[in-house]
């Protein structure tokens, strides 16, 4: 052999060999789209395996809260021979936003705020419910409003083009009721003070207690890098109870400013609760420093140093555990009230985790999904406590006290539901300048300022 | 590189063997055996390394889904393919001709090592400065829009503001307390200077989120007609004070300054340990010289001990600087940037994740590697004058 026919062989040798390389790589059996999926022709289709009998689902919950959940989905796994995958994560918000952007989505997601799945709707990871739900019959159950919270509306910059929009991304598996006032029974039937059925009774209520020698308001806003969400519920609390749910929706979508002269005057009234002499327990650098799970803590002392806690259903997980074992004795709650009487009941400020789909082809995940969303689902979750069903239909008996079913009652039987505004609203602002714009506000700054610079803040 | 005489580099390198020596008759042809095992090794190991990790990810039943078993694979897999390949790039290089095989063989084993930071650091960083002039989700180039606005924000005024009192502050109490305890520390008893080194040094072992959790206990507000829970505020309280909302207070930065204390508070066993050891490699007679020709132990100090550790004070300073210039974890825990506490690390964070502006971000981190570099070259400058010293 030759120098030359060696390195000539030697070059086919390279040539054919990286040829081999390039294309024997093994594929990803799940890749592509394709085939199954309904009827929108559109197929949100993760990476994982599909009919495997294994469903993998991201939250945010875990401890207790996860524990119930898995008990709740036990009889499921039993009778389908499913087995349920979740993973708890505190910082879902990120977690999803990069697992998806990783090509590792989970099969379900449970969302907190409606916002982000959106987002990720809109980039065709999430497949749209109505390819798999009977969305009529799920809207007939449901608590009126919380679907229309997952319905992708065009892009926000105005660009009709989006696909799938109009369509509805996520149905409800759980409801929260943001529109309560929580008071320590026993104190409170001592000295015998009545509801107030409209914001002029409870303005009237709070300066009865302070004639009484109490702080009418136990408030903590501490919540590490989230401070200042729970003066972002009080103010949209304020601006649903002022001018109704169809303003509030306005300025949630940002069809009217953020510093609309309603809002400035919904930010002065809770002002005169927030900011005035004597009307919150410790004032205002009290409500900064103390941690939120621990603002009703004076409530329960002897004396009640604090009457009143308006806060979500949530609340009674943070209460201290011998109240909590004796709740229905402990502790009152009544719906947070409107401007003006009426009939009807009050509009609530709610929220819900949105379950989502991000494997569309996948039979298990939507049996899965279908459960989930139903009435049925729950049962052995509501009798844990502190879960909501955000169905009408759900049965109420479930419920462990007569605290729960009141929440429950108060949130089926409302006009309307609307979603929390800060989850609603884009990052930047609902849990960005809106909490920082809330701890400048209650620290001095005036309503008008504090606005202006959230509207300034607002993505254009 | 088997044996000694088969090494092409020691071979051209010893003008001994220089000509037709031993292993000149070995090298100078091209040996297209060599260079075909070399290649088809490479490419073979690198097919099968790819494909192993890809049917980890695709394929875990062909593992029985047992993560452990794939973990200790992907060990095997990763460390013996690195092996193979390396035995595979030097069979090719020393196949080549000699000439060129003497050239190449250092660059060819250099060659992954500088892939590897090239991706993982170069290109990263370029990729920053490129995406800083691009928008919110990197889809077109904005100019330069973005430091506009971040360089005309207020926040980001006040978040450099901040960066400079803690540069200015930080790296100089640091190494003051190192010096002072490490000075102090050499006069005790050798138990004595063991256990407090030990106990200044013990907050070196804290994460910054752990130590920043325990220093918000202490600086914890309660209200006047409760128990004080807060250290800080029990002794304010002691002394006849209000309680004080320490991290609410920005007058005169108070809220910085106190956040400063925990960096010192950790930094000062590092910069102790070293500025320790400099001191006690200070020779014995110059002090003893300086004793008999009368200076004062202030003096010798100054003029004797300070000199001979100026290196190692210089080091601590330095790393200290660029310690406080990424500083985030404290703030971010304590107060994540509220009432004038913002720096330029967490802005960058609340930035990038919190407002999904990935191009503000970006040009927030390009200020800051521009603010960083001139350190980096003293730094670099001073290593390289100190290695020249010795």
């Amino acid at each position: 052999m030759g120098a030359r026919t060696r390195r000539r062989l030697a070059t086919i040798g390279v040539v054919a060999l990286s040829a081999a390389a390039l294309s024997g790589c093994l594929q990803d059996p799940d890749a592509g789209g394709g085939g199954a999926g309904g009827g929108g022709g559109q197929l949100a289709n993760n990476a994982s395996t599909d009919g495997d009998g294994t469903v993998t689902i991201l939250g945010a919950y875990g401890g207790d809260e996860q524990a119930n959940f898995e008990k709740a989905l036990a009889p499921f796994e039993e009778e389908t021979g499913i087995e349920i995958e979740y993973t708890s994560d505190t910082d879902f918000t990120t977690t999803i936003k990069t697992r998806v952007a990783a090509g590792d989505a989970p099969d379900i997601a449970f969302f907190p705020q409606p916002g982000g799945l959106l987002e990720l709707a809109r980039s065709g990871d999430v497949q749209p419910i109505d390819t798999f739900l009977d969305v009529g019959s799920l809207e007939k159950t449901l608590v009126p409003g919380l679907l229309d919270s997952a319905r992708l509306t065009g892009d926000p910059s105005g660009d009709s083009g989006v696909t799938g929009a109009g369509r509805i991304y996520g149905a409800p598996m759980r409801l929260a009721n943001k529109s309560l006032i929580w008071y320590p029974k026993k104190a409170w039937d001592a000295a015998g003070y009545q509801v107030p059925k409209t914001l002029e009774e409870l303005t009237a209520l709070s300066a009865q207690i302070k004639q009484s020698g109490i702080t009418p308001w136990c408030m903590a806003w501490n919540a590490d890098q989230a401070t200042g969400w729970v003066g972002t519920d009080w103010i949209e609390q304020y601006v649903l109870s002022l001018y109704g749910p169809d303003i509030y929706n306005e300025w949630t979508s940002h069809q009217i400013p953020f510093n609309d002269p309603q809002i400035v005057a919904a930010f002065d009234d809770f002002g005169e609760v927030a900011k005035a002499q004597g009307e919150v327990y410790g004032g205002v650098q009290t409500v900064i420093n103390t941690q939120v799970a621990e603002s009703m803590v004076p409530a329960f002392r002897q004396p009640a140093e604090c009457m009143l806690e308006r806060q979500g259903s949530f609340e009674i997980s943070f209460l201290p555990a011998p109240i909590q074992a004796d709740l229905d004795n402990e502790v009152g709650v009544f719906p947070f009230p409107s401007a003006e009487a009426s009939a009807e009941a009050p509009p609530i400020l709610g929220g819900g985790d949105l379950a989502a789909l991000f494997n569309g082809d996948d039979e298990d995940a939507i049996r899965l999904m279908r459960f989930l969303t139903s009435d049925q689902f729950g049962a052995e979750w509501a009798q844990a406590g502190g879960w909501l069903s955000p169905h009408r239909t759900f049965d109420a008996s479930n419920y462990p006290n007569q605290t729960t079913k009141d929440i429950a009652e108060s949130a089926t039987s409302a006009s309307e539901v609307v979603f929390d505004g800060s989850d609603v609203m884009p990052k930047e602002v609902g849990s960005g300048t809106f909490w920082t714009g809330m701890v400048n506000w209650i620290q001095g700054q005036s309503s008008q300022e504090t606005t202006d610079a959230i509207e300034a803040s607002w993505p254009q | 590189m088997s044996t000694r005489t088969q090494d092409p580099e020691l071979t051209g390198t010893d003008p001994g063997h220089e000509g037709p020596g031993i292993g000149a008759r070995e090298t100078e042809a091209a040996v297209p055996t060599k260079i075909l095992v070399g290649l088809v090794g490479m490419v073979v190991v690198g097919w099968f390394v790819a494909n192993a990790s890809l049917a980890f990810a695709y394929y875990p039943g062909w593992f029985a889904d047992s993560k452990v078993l794939i973990g200790i694979l992907a060990l095997v897999v990763g460390v013996g393919g690195a092996y193979f390949f390396f035995y595979f790039l030097n069979q090719f290089v020393e196949g080549l001709p000699g000439r060129i095989s003497r050239g190449l063989m250092p660059y060819a084993f250099l060659a992954p090592g500088y892939a590897l930071i090239g991706l993982m650091l170069l290109y990263p960083t370029i990729q920053t400065i490129n995406y800083s002039f691009a928008n919110a989700d990197a889809t077109a180039y904005v100019g330069l829009e973005n430091y506009r606005t971040v360089l005309g924000s207020q926040e980001f005024r006040s978040a450099i503001l901040n960066n400079v009192l803690w540069l200015v502050i930080v790296p100089a109490v640091t190494v003051f307390f190192g010096v002072v305890i490490a000075v102090l520390a050499d006069k005790l008893s050798t138990r004595g200077e063991k256990v407090s080194k030990s106990v200044i040094f013990l907050p070196m072992a804290i994460s910054f989120v752990g130590a920043s959790t325990i220093w918000l206990l202490v600086y914890q507000y309660d209200p006047a007609n409760e128990d004080a829970t807060g250290l800080l505020n029990a002794a304010w309280r002691a002394l006849g004070g209000e309680p004080q909302s320490w991290l609410q207070n920005s007058g005169l930065r108070l809220n910085s300054l106190l956040m400063m204390v925990i960096l010192v508070w950790l930094q000062v066993g590092f910069a102790m340990i070293l500025l320790s050891s400099a001191i006690k490699g200070v020779p014995e007679d110059t002090i003893e010289a300086a004793r008999i020709d009368g200076a004062s132990e202030l003096q010798i100090f100054f003029r004797v001990v300070v000199p001979q550790i100026k290196g190692t004070i210089i080091t601590v300073f330095i790393t200290v600087v660029i310690l406080v210039l990424k500083v985030f974890d404290i703030v971010y825990v304590l107060t994540d940037g509220r009432d004038k506490t913002q720096v330029i690390a967490n802005l960058f964070f609340a930035k990038l994740f919190r407002d999904s502006q990935s191009g503000q971000a970006s040009a927030i981190v390009v200020v800051l590697l521009l603010a960083v570099t001139p350190v980096l070259i003293y730094q670099v400058r001073h290593f390289r004058r100190e290695e020249m010293g010795r």
